[in-house]
């Protein structure tokens, strides 16, 4: 920038005719550097010499340093006080150089080219100058001191002109040479020319060879000569400047030290500016000066506004008035005396004034929903708590693994022994904070708990030991059967138990003894055995398959029993016959009554009875002429009654719905009862009417049973319900127990005690008191009494069927484990 | 037919009302609306059935209940808020014109509100503020600890630490502390005031860690009206126990780190006097009837400055003879010494104690001065002790190092905790075991009741026994005897302790010892009904306590199990099922706590037993 302003000037310089200002130089430049003694000295020849490029330096770094000037030229412009009032002015000059009609006005272009920045030492030493040419200046001191700026340009330029006034044209090819600008001191391209040539390498690569680098044409720069140790040591005692020499290692030469340089060293030492001629404490200089001019700087008029007071700040004084007369503006007093002390005793005109009314509104507002106050610590919080609340390492560890929200304990028991090694607890703050969101954020609920008592809720029972007999423990087992025991029946006279097992056998027990008496093999697996319940004849069915046989076991009877018994099986055939030849039988009925081979006559069977689907279960009318089949078959045709005397069946349904689970004779009146998956149904054979539908609420139902009285009936469901029906009552059950785990298999009444039990699949068998009372007013009583434990699950199937004994207060139950149980 | 019915104009769904809604009501913004429910103690309700409340909608929402929220449409609050809302408005565009002449202004014209009301419609009697002032002692007693960071007001932990040392004298002066307890969260304090239980938990003095994760708004929002609740309370109980209030501060003490010391509780009781005789000087000249001179008037005017003059120089004697923290003449002394008496609240007024500097000056100050005792600390742990180390009359010296250097001989040197055993116990423990140099014994919490069947620590059960308290002991016994039986069993095998073998044999056992302690016990119980009878309970109250006494015993003896229970437990499982749902449900939870109980019981024995066998390997 420096260097193409100067040129610029120095372009229009030379259009000039600066003749008449050639005598001003020599005085001007005298004083220009007066510190300088370089300069001074060796100035003129240089620029005789016409180093052109040195003079530019020479006046960049004037101006660059021009305050070292500053403290000598003050001296003098102390002696002429009117300058300094020149100085201030000398950026407005332009108006009034141009009033000015002498020779400066020439140079009026060149002072607005002139840099703001100029020095301002130059400046005053300049205008001195013209003090002393120009005595007859105009008295206005802006122009003087404009003037006196473009007359320093004009110097300086003078300075160039006069070396090539006489030969233009070389400095106009000088121009075009103009050298590169130094970059300056920090510059990788310092101007300073190393002495070896090796370039950028580092020396020490060198240490252990006789040369120091290479030449242009390869050849080796070999290390100056140097001398030994000693040479060395005698010449550094002989030497009387051996302190001020030290090692220029690039150079590979020893350098003296002048006296200025050490001069510096020292200085840097001592911690001192390194320039001795740097004077850090000097002189302020005023360049601005409080002291007020004596003349305005223009003559213009004074504007009014200067003498007349300001219509808007009125204004808004005004409005500030206004405000403090109206009293929105009030001066901040300090704290009256009389105000009220911070804390003072609020209850007491309200315990004073609170009447009734108020005292229920408390009430009232108390009882909303307090917060719930925090709980109090227990033992395992203290910090030396006893060694039982400490937690295993295990513990710890799982507390530790937990995530935070889901801990039951916020904290970690701990003992720390002794007092003073308890440390800080390190979330107290979020715990009360966690405090104040449970507080305000938390929603809050009323919650009645009443602390009820177990014993108070149990219900009043009579004690089992007063209900005795019951069945309470296993006297026997039958063990002969290879598959799952299905049914069991036992005679009418109580003495032989028949059991049907998967096995395809129908055995016969002596129940006193254990002892199996006969063995029936139907091949196929038998679902039901039933006993007639006739007491003149001596029959039992047995469902195997699609096949229900009705046996004799003639072993068991007397002749006049076995007789009768024969005459009733045995009397449909010709009756059958007859009504073949009299009338079509209906097709429709999937039966055959059909005589057994004399292999099978021979064991006893003596009619057996096919349908088409497998039969599920065999139900006797309590007169023993009647036989109810059920079939796995859907739809009505599932549900079938045989009578005996005659070999006929028939059909009670015509439509069924659902899958019929069980069916039941009625123990005193002409119904019959059917088991669909969710209801139970009783219809009226007599009037083949729907009586009563019972609606247990179980999804789906496995067993029923019937009162002996008749009243009253027990239903067993997979869902693990015992309902209880109270017939008179209503199609809801009267009571619905539920202990059992598994799916309840069966349900039976005894006969004879007021007794009832259930069997289920978790292996156990309960047995309960079921009182029905004669009043009708006095519902049945329910007591449980005993849960029998002994048979094994096998495949998920535990005890399958059980049974009253028709006499004793025994139980007989059969299980999937293929035994058959007696509880006595 | 009536007019038909407009959907949610009744029911449910008027009685409650969702946040949105309220805010809409209220018309202020979400931040508001919690600040004023913090403050009104508003909070938020779960209605039976959300579908209802919510006109339908069963999406999750918070409800208030509507009169709450009509009840805020009322407070002068929100029109502070809005006020306060505008003013910083002003101010930031004050700032933000860099017009700080006018930013200065506003700022001195902030507007500013008081709590006062709130505290008086939340808690309408005295009472009703005292039964609720547990979480505002814990917040303040915090805040009192609290470091000077960007989060905390420096002005408000001044305030807590200057309430919380008024509430502390307060509890000084009437004795009124009962429980201690050192946890490791901080020390639970428990005093009893008008017959309202206040428990708080101040933190041991560390500074006080301060968490990211904490809303400091929200908490400041509660401190505001802690603070001036617990202002109030404190003014009220001054008051009530003539007290001047508020306490002057010593400064000279209060430079000192004095801690409760720098506060100086005087009674108000002689300028209440300067105030009759100042009432009853404005009554007669009001009075037509009594004409006076001028003389008597002036008099009678100067009178009171001079009583003044006279009361401020025996005060000034009194403090400086006094310690600065003793009361001077308080009236209500007579009831307290009643009342002290039966609660021991003046335990440790024969002690003179002297605080070496390791131990808790902050707790143990507090808790010696509330049970009557005098004290003097190390210099180290602050000024103003009114004894020195070698001072003769000093009885106990507080320590809590492993090792006493020297010691003076007419003094015992016991470690810290025996004096809060000693306030929870409420008798002067024996020193024996809180000896310098040797781990204390169990430091239990004084707030655990124990109930049938719960696990009682050995500490305490031995504490109990030591005492003597009748009620406690009886339900301590059986545990006590189980102890014993365990010790047994643990000489045969720690493990075995379910087996039923084992269970059998403890029961044999048992028995014996029954029968060998009966004659024992009914000598027993013959001196517990002359005792009874000497206190004046008549022989019908006692047969009553008598009776609920031995059924403890056995339920505890029935966890042995013999066959017969074994069946009868077989029954209850029978009888269960024949319950109702709902009645049975509530069976199996009583049944499932019970057994929860009992196994942690046991836990606790065996770990106890672990930790038994431990020792004594170690040993």
């Amino acid at each position: 920038m420096v260097g193409q302003n100067k040129s610029k000037k120095r372009g229009a310089a030379s259009r000039e005719t600066p003749v008449e200002k050639a005598p001003l130089f020599p005085k001007s430049k005298g004083i220009d550097v007066p510190s300088d003694p370089e300069y001074s000295s060796d100035d003129e020849e240089e620029v005789e010499e016409g180093d052109f490029d040195e003079m530019l330096k020479e006046m960049a770094s004037d101006q660059g340093i021009g305050s070292d000037d500053a403290g000598d030229s003050l001296d003098e412009e102390e002696v002429e006080e009117g300058d300094d009032e020149s100085d201030i002015h000398s950026s407005d000059i332009e108006g009034a150089s141009s009033e000015d009609g002498d020779d400066e006005s020439e140079d009026g272009d060149e002072s607005e080219e002139s840099d703001n920045e100029e020095d301002s030492s130059l400046v005053r030493v300049a205008s001195r100058s013209t003090d002393d040419q120009h005595t007859a200046v105009d008295s206005q001191d802006e122009v003087e001191g404009g003037s006196e700026e473009e007359l320093d340009e004009v110097n300086m330029d003078k300075l160039t002109i006069r070396d090539f006034v006489g030969d233009i044209q070389g400095w106009k090819e000088y121009r075009k040479t103009l050298p590169q600008i130094d970059a300056g001191y920090a510059s990788d391209s310092s101007t300073e020319d190393p002495a070896n040539t090796i370039g950028n390498v580092p020396i020490e690569w060198y240490e252990d060879y006789p040369h120091i680098g290479y030449d242009l044409d390869g050849k080796r720069i070999l290390k100056p000569a140097t001398a030994d140790e000693l040479d060395k040591f005698l010449a550094n005692m002989d030497d009387p400047d051996v302190f001020r020499t030290a090692r220029d290692e690039v150079n590979q030469q020893d350098v003296k030290l002048s006296e200025e340089e050490i001069d510096i060293i020292r200085r840097i030492q001592g911690g001192n500016i390194p320039d001795a001629d740097y004077n850090p404490y000097e002189e302020t200089v005023e360049w601005f000066t409080s002291k007020t001019m004596q003349m305005p700087l223009s003559g213009a008029p004074l504007a009014k506004r200067g003498f007349i007071p300001s219509k808007w700040e009125h204004k808004r004084v005004m409005k500030i008035v206004r405000a403090i007369r109206q009293g929105r503006i009030t001066r901040s007093s300090a704290p009256s005396k009389d105000a009220k002390p911070r804390f003072y005793d609020v209850w007491e005109k309200a315990e004073q004034n609170e009447d009734d009314s108020a005292q229920q509104k408390r009430l009232a507002r108390r009882a909303r929903m307090p917060a719930p106050r925090l709980t109090l610590p227990s033992h395992d919080e203290s910090y030396h708590p006893p060694a039982e609340y400490l937690p295993s390492e295990a513990e710890r560890q799982s507390w530790l693994d937990e995530d935070p929200d889901h801990r039951k304990k916020n904290y970690l028991p701990q003992d720390f022994g002794s007092l003073r090694s308890v440390p800080g607890y390190e979330r107290f703050v979020q715990e009360r904070f966690q405090r104040c969101l449970d507080l305000y954020l938390a929603p809050r609920m009323l919650k009645r708990t009443t602390q009820l008592n177990a014993e108070e809720l149990m219900p009043k029972l009579p004690d089992p030991r007063d209900l005795r007999p019951f069945p309470s423990v296993e006297s026997l087992v039958y063990l002969g059967h290879t598959g799952r025991v299905r049914s069991i029946s036992v005679d009418p006279t109580g003495l032989w138990l028949l059991s049907g097992s998967d096995d395809g056998t129908v055995r016969l027990w002596e129940i006193v003894s254990g002892r199996c008496a006969k063995i029936w093999d139907l091949k196929e697996t038998v679902h039901m055995v039933a006993w007639c319940p006739s007491a003149d004849v001596c029959v039992f069915a047995a469902a195997a398959g699609s096949r229900t046989v009705i046996v004799i076991p003639s072993e068991l009877c007397d002749e006049h029993k076995r007789l009768l018994s024969e005459e009733l099986v045995r009397a449909g055939f010709n009756s059958a016959a007859q009504a073949e030849e009299g009338e079509e039988e209906d097709d429709s009925l999937p039966v055959s009554w059909d005589m057994p081979t004399s292999a099978e006559q021979a064991t006893g069977i003596h009619v057996s009875v096919t349908m088409h689907k497998t039969v599920k279960s065999v139900m006797w009318h309590r007169r023993g002429d009647y036989l109810a089949t059920l079939t796995s078959e859907e739809g009505g045709s599932s549900v079938l009654i045989h009578q005996v005397s005659k070999h006929k069946s028939q059909r009670p349904f015509r439509k069924l719905k659902g899958a019929v689970q069980s069916i039941m004779f009625h123990p005193t009146k002409p119904w019959f009862l059917v088991a669909t998956q969710r209801y139970v149904r009783i219809y009226n054979l007599m009037q083949q009417a729907l009586i009563k539908t019972l609606q247990p609420g179980v999804k789906w139902i496995s067993s029923i049973d019937v009162h002996p009285q008749g009243d009253n009936v027990i239903v067993g469901s997979y869902d693990k319900k015992l309902s209880w029906f109270d017939l008179d009552l209503s199609v809801k059950p009267y009571r619905s127990i539920r202990y059992h785990r598994q799916a309840i298999r069966q349900v039976q009444y005894s006969r004879k005690f007021p007794l009832f039990a259930t069997t289920s699949d978790d292996g156990t068998i309960q047995v309960y008191h079921g009182m029905v009372y004669q009043d009708l007013n006095q519902n049945p009583l329910i007591v449980p009494l005993k849960i029998l434990r002994g048979h094994e699950i096998r495949n998920s199937l535990g005890v399958l069927d059980c049974l009253f004994h028709p006499i004793q207060p025994w139980l007989i139950s059969s299980g999937a484990d293929g035994t058959i149980r007696l509880w006595t | 037919m009536g007019r038909i019915k407009k959907k949610f104009t009744e029911g449910s769904s008027r009685t409650y009302t969702t946040r949105n809604r309220a805010l809409r009501k209220l018309q202020v913004s979400l931040s508001d609306f919690r600040r004023l429910c913090i403050l009104k103690g508003i909070y938020p309700v779960e209605p039976r059935s959300q579908k209802k409340a919510n006109r339908g909608s069963s999406k999750p929402t918070t409800f208030y209940y509507a009169k709450d929220i009509q009840l805020l449409l009322s407070e002068p609050l929100i029109d502070k808020f809005r006020e306060h809302k505008v003013f910083l408005r002003k101010l930031q565009r004050a700032l933000g014109k860099d017009d700080l002449t006018r930013a200065k202004g506003l700022e001195a014209r902030r507007p500013e509100y008081t709590l006062d009301h709130l505290v008086i419609e939340r808690y309408p009697t005295f009472v009703d503020a005292l039964h609720d002032l547990d979480d505002a002692l814990c917040m303040v007693f915090l805040f009192a600890t609290m470091p000077a960071v960007d989060q905390v007001n420096n002005e408000a932990v001044e305030d807590c630490k200057r309430l919380s040392t008024e509430f502390m004298h307060y509890v000084i002066h009437s004795h009124s502390l009962r429980k201690v307890f050192l946890s490791i969260k901080g020390i639970y304090y428990q005093a009893e005031i008008q017959g309202q239980s206040i428990t708080w938990i101040v933190p041991y003095q560390f500074s006080q860690n301060v968490p990211l994760d904490v809303d400091f708004k929200v908490m400041s929002t509660f401190l505001r009206f802690y603070r001036t609740l617990l202002g109030f309370v404190n003014y009220r109980l001054y008051t009530m126990s003539n007290l001047t209030y508020p306490p002057k501060v010593d400064q000279l003490m209060d430079d000192s780190a004095a801690g409760l010391g720098s506060l100086r509780i005087e009674s108000r009781r002689v300028e209440d006097l300067i105030k009759g005789v100042q009432s009853t000087d404005s009554d007669d000249t009001n009075a037509p009837e009594v004409a006076m001179s001028k003389q008597m008037k002036q008099r009678m005017d100067t009178l009171g400055s001079k009583i003044k003059k006279i009361v401020a120089a025996t005060a000034e004697d009194t403090i400086s003879s006094v310690p600065a923290y003793e009361a001077v003449g308080s009236s209500g002394e007579a009831d307290i010494d009643d009342d002290a008496r039966q609660t021991n609240s003046l335990l440790f007024a024969k002690q003179v104690f002297f605080l070496s500097r390791e131990v808790p000056r902050y707790s143990l100050e507090f808790v010696i001065r509330a049970f009557g005792g005098r004290l003097g600390w190390d210099q180290t742990s602050g000024g103003g002790s009114p004894y020195a180390e070698n001072d003769n009359s000093i009885t106990v010296q507080i320590s809590d190092r492993p090792v006493q250097g020297h010691q003076f001989l007419n003094r015992i040197y016991v470690q810290p905790q025996w004096v809060y055993d000693s306030i929870n116990a409420r008798r002067l423990l024996e020193v024996d075991d809180y000896l310098i140099g040797q781990p204390p014994p169990a430091h239990l919490s004084p707030f655990v009741e124990y109930a049938e069947g719960d696990y009682v620590p050995e500490a305490a059960s031995k504490l109990a026994a030591a005492a003597g308290f009748e009620g406690e002991v009886t339900n301590l016994k059986p545990e006590d005897r189980d102890q014993a039986e365990d010790e047994e069993e643990d000489e045969e095998d720690v493990a075995d302790i379910d087996g039923a073998s084992a269970d059998e044999d403890a029961l044999d056992s048992d028995d014996e010892e029954e029968e060998e302690d009966e004659d024992a016990i009914a000598e027993k119980q013959h001196q517990k009904q002359l005792l009874a009878e000497r206190a004046g309970v008549s022989f019908s109250e006692y047969q009553q306590k008598q009776g609920a006494k031995p059924k403890a015993g056995k339920a505890a003896a029935g966890k042995k199990r013999s066959k017969a229970e074994v069946e009868e437990e077989e029954r209850q499982k029978i009888a269960i099922s024949m319950l109702s749902k709902k009645k049975r449900k509530v069976v199996n939870r009583t049944q499932a706590d019970a057994d929860k109980k009992a196994k942690d019981v046991n836990t606790f024995k065996t770990r106890k037993a672990q930790a038994a066998a431990k020792s004594k390997k170690k040993n």
